[in-house]
């Protein structure tokens, strides 16, 4: 039996939150000791103050998490400048967290750290790992790829990257009680546990299609054998590259194509830094997306992981969008949790967060990839 | 609620107006900022649309003039076809009256110039006006070369009359409907057209066609659309064998000898009718071999290539009969065309 509880509050004073969270919690679990926590928080707020709160109301929790661009509860839905913190409870799942530090200086060695930090704990066979991970320091491919080296190619991991409602400086992760930065905290999940998901863009290639014609790992330097940046100038006049406006990076077949977002750009070089890597000599096209092509999608996301629930009643809900959606989304950015909790009986304890980038299998038995613009849905259960 | 309480929740939603109004005013910016890139790309996206809208509409003129001219030309080329037949149909009748007189032309000629043998014999001193004759007329030559004028011009007949039929069976007209066809017929005919260019000059010796007919069917096709076919593809070959004698003399050329070997076989596993057309000229090379159906696609010099030939055949083979048309090529060793047409 897996039980899931959420509290969620918007008030920006660090303490009177937390409070208030772990009052929402408190009342929810009814007596249960919740084992592990997923926190997510806003960039503005005293978090070492926090996490020690959480740790004194909920001793001996395997907690970890990180600071956002923006927090979706079944609480309060979505906010801003909030702070939101899911805790799970079950006698038949074990869940244990670990966390690899300096992650950009080697992903591999920050990655294994983590997973055999929380594998010794575990005493059951590990089946799904939840991430939230740095995104500004490194490419989130490399984490990932850490990842499925130490856990298993095909080894299910969800989650999303670090954000710091976009400033692009300093996101935060969080691990017990720790605040850190350029590291990859996890929580794996054993024995029992049962899920489902679902993933959905929204995004369409548009314009003409070019080729990329230098490259290293996520930093291009040249498509169509001018500078990159020339490409964006193109479509964007002086505008910079920004995440809502992704390539759309195409397989062989020219027909099915997957999201890079720029992260950051250098004017003097013309190079463009990406969320993840390109392949050199990969076809691209910029992309973008409309108000109802997210929606929909959101909620293609939901109906596919709540379709292919494989138990009778779900426990709780994780949601990890991108950020680009919300900048897109303005005002309506809180239709894409509404589009999700229509189609429930009850009011499913929910989660999640706005990220740098997303991470998630494509589909259910396949390998896990990193995503950009997408709306990841994740459904907890236990069998 | 007491006083206390009432305050506390004034002041923590306070607390969250005064957030809220500061992110809206960075979320206000930001989104300022996503609308005018939104702008920017969709602005130069119209342009780029419209651009191509142009360029697909200047390249459809093109076309629609291209394809008129194509037009002019098939009309041409079908009246030609049918002047050709009637023509070759029409040389045919004379061509029969000599051929049907040249026999007993020949017997006549027989006879007289035996009955003058006669008169030479029982008459060996005639006039000396018959003398003077048979002196200026020179009788001993001619009567040894008058019969071989005659098989020569007997000769020259069977050969237009060969000919005229090849034109005929090239310049038939196709039809709506596939007709069934002797395929051999067809390459017959048409290197009875291509004669004059495999025949020897003063440059090299003939070009040698060596026929590895195989025991075929008719086959159902469009049988003026084939023999095009194998005009091109032999045509191309000659092209290629007289690229390849370039800087040989006349003795290098008989040595490497001029080779096009032309095999038909039935393939009951796939119910085709293959056609191997190969030749032993300087073959190509990769690249230029994944290029040779494409149109306009030419490695001719400008004005002697229309790039069309061989990307038309593979369309008359393709989309026309449901076959394929493949190329094997070695640089240095030559090429070999294969042509299945399945038998329905």
């Amino acid at each position: 039996m897996l039980k899931i509880v959420v509290g969620h509050s918007n008030d920006p004073d660090s303490f009177a939150a937390v409070e208030e969270v772990i009052q929402q919690c408190t009342t929810s679990l009814i007596g249960n000791i919740p084992q592990a926590g997923i926190l997510f928080t806003a960039i503005d707020f005293e978090h070492h103050l926090i996490l020690q709160r959480i740790h004194q109301a909920f001793p001996g929790i395997e907690l970890i998490g990180g600071t956002t661009d923006g927090e979706i509860s079944s609480v309060l839905e979505f906010q801003q400048d909030s702070i939101t913190l899911m805790l799970f409870c079950s006698d038949d799942i074990e869940i244990f967290a670990g966390v690899g530090e300096q992650v950009s200086t080697d992903p591999f060695t920050a990655t294994k750290q983590a997973v055999e930090q929380a594998k010794a704990k575990t005493t059951k066979a590990p089946q799904l790992c939840l991430t939230h991970p740095e995104s500004l320091t490194t490419s989130g491919v490399s984490i990932l790829k850490g990842l499925k080296l130490a856990l298993g190619e095909k080894f299910p991991i969800f989650g999303g990257l670090a954000a710091d409602q976009s400033k692009y400086q300093q996101t935060y992760q969080f691990f017990q009680t720790q605040v850190l930065s350029d590291s990859v905290p996890i929580l794996l999940f054993s024995g029992n546990v049962i899920f489902s998901h679902g993933i959905a863009s929204g995004w369409f290639p548009i314009g003409k299609t070019s080729k990329v014609t230098k490259v290293e790992k996520n930093i291009v330097y040249e498509i169509d054998g001018k500078p990159a940046l020339e490409f964006y100038r193109h479509y964007l006049g002086t505008l910079s590259p920004s995440i809502e406006y992704p390539l759309a990076v195409f397989a062989e077949d020219g027909v099915n194509f997957y999201l890079r977002a720029p992260i950051a750009h250098d004017e003097t070089t013309g190079t463009i830094t990406f969320f993840a890597d390109i392949p050199e000599q990969a076809t691209i096209q910029i992309s973008e997306a409309g108000h109802q092509d997210i929606l929909s999608a959101a909620h293609d996301s939901f109906m596919n992981a709540i379709n292919n629930y494989p138990g009778k009643e779900p426990a709780g809900v994780l949601f990890f969008s991108c950020v680009a959606r919300r900048q897109i989304l303005g005002m309506q950015t809180q239709q894409e949790y509404q589009t999700t909790k229509n189609y429930l009986h009850h009011c499913l304890p929910a989660c999640g967060f706005y990220s740098n980038g997303e991470i998630a299998p494509i589909n259910s038995t396949g390998q896990t990839h990193f995503h950009n613009e997408t709306f990841v849905t994740l459904i907890l259960g236990s069998s | 609620m007491n006083c206390q309480q009432e305050i506390q929740k004034l002041q923590k939603e306070n607390r969250i107006l005064q957030k809220k109004l500061e992110r809206s005013e960075i979320d206000r910016i930001k989104l300022e900022e996503t609308n005018r890139k939104k702008e920017s790309l969709l602005k130069k996206v119209i342009d780029e649309v419209q651009a191509s809208q142009n360029q697909l509409e200047q390249r459809t003129l093109e076309l629609e003039r291209t394809l008129m001219n194509l037009q002019v030309m098939q009309d041409k080329m079908s009246v030609l076809g049918g002047l050709v037949a009637d023509v070759a149909h029409e040389i045919n009748n004379p061509v029969g009256f000599i051929m049907g007189n040249i026999t007993p032309a020949m017997e006549y000629i027989h006879d007289l110039l035996y009955l003058i043998e006669l008169y030479q014999h029982f008459y060996p001193e005639p006039s000396p006006k018959i003398k003077e004759q048979i002196q200026v007329m020179d009788l001993d030559y001619v009567c040894e070369d008058l019969p071989k004028l005659i098989t020569s011009m007997k000769e020259g007949t069977a050969r237009i009359s060969q000919l005229s039929s090849s034109l005929r069976t090239f310049a038939r007209a196709d039809t709506e409907s596939k007709l069934p066809f002797n395929i051999h017929e067809g390459i017959n005919s048409t290197l009875v057209i291509l004669k004059h260019r495999l025949k020897a000059n003063q440059n090299r010796p003939d070009i040698q066609v060596i026929k590895q007919y195989g025991d075929i069917p008719l086959i159902e096709c469009f049988p003026g659309q084939l023999n095009q076919v194998f005009m091109n593809i032999l045509a191309n070959a000659i092209d290629a064998l007289e690229e390849s004698n370039h800087g040989l003399s006349f003795a290098e050329i008989e040595d490497k000898k001029n080779q096009i070997i032309i095999k038909t076989t039935l393939d009951s596993q796939n119910n085709t009718v293959v056609i191997y057309i190969k030749d032993n000229a300087l073959g190509m090379s990769g690249v230029v071999q994944s290029k040779i159906f494409q149109h306009s696609f030419t490695t001719k010099p400008v004005g002697k290539g229309t790039g069309l030939g061989l990307s038309i055949a593979h369309q008359i083979i393709v989309q026309k009969h449901g076959g394929t048309l493949e190329v094997e090529s070695f640089v240095g060793e030559g090429s070999e065309f294969a042509i299945a047409i399945p038998i329905y």
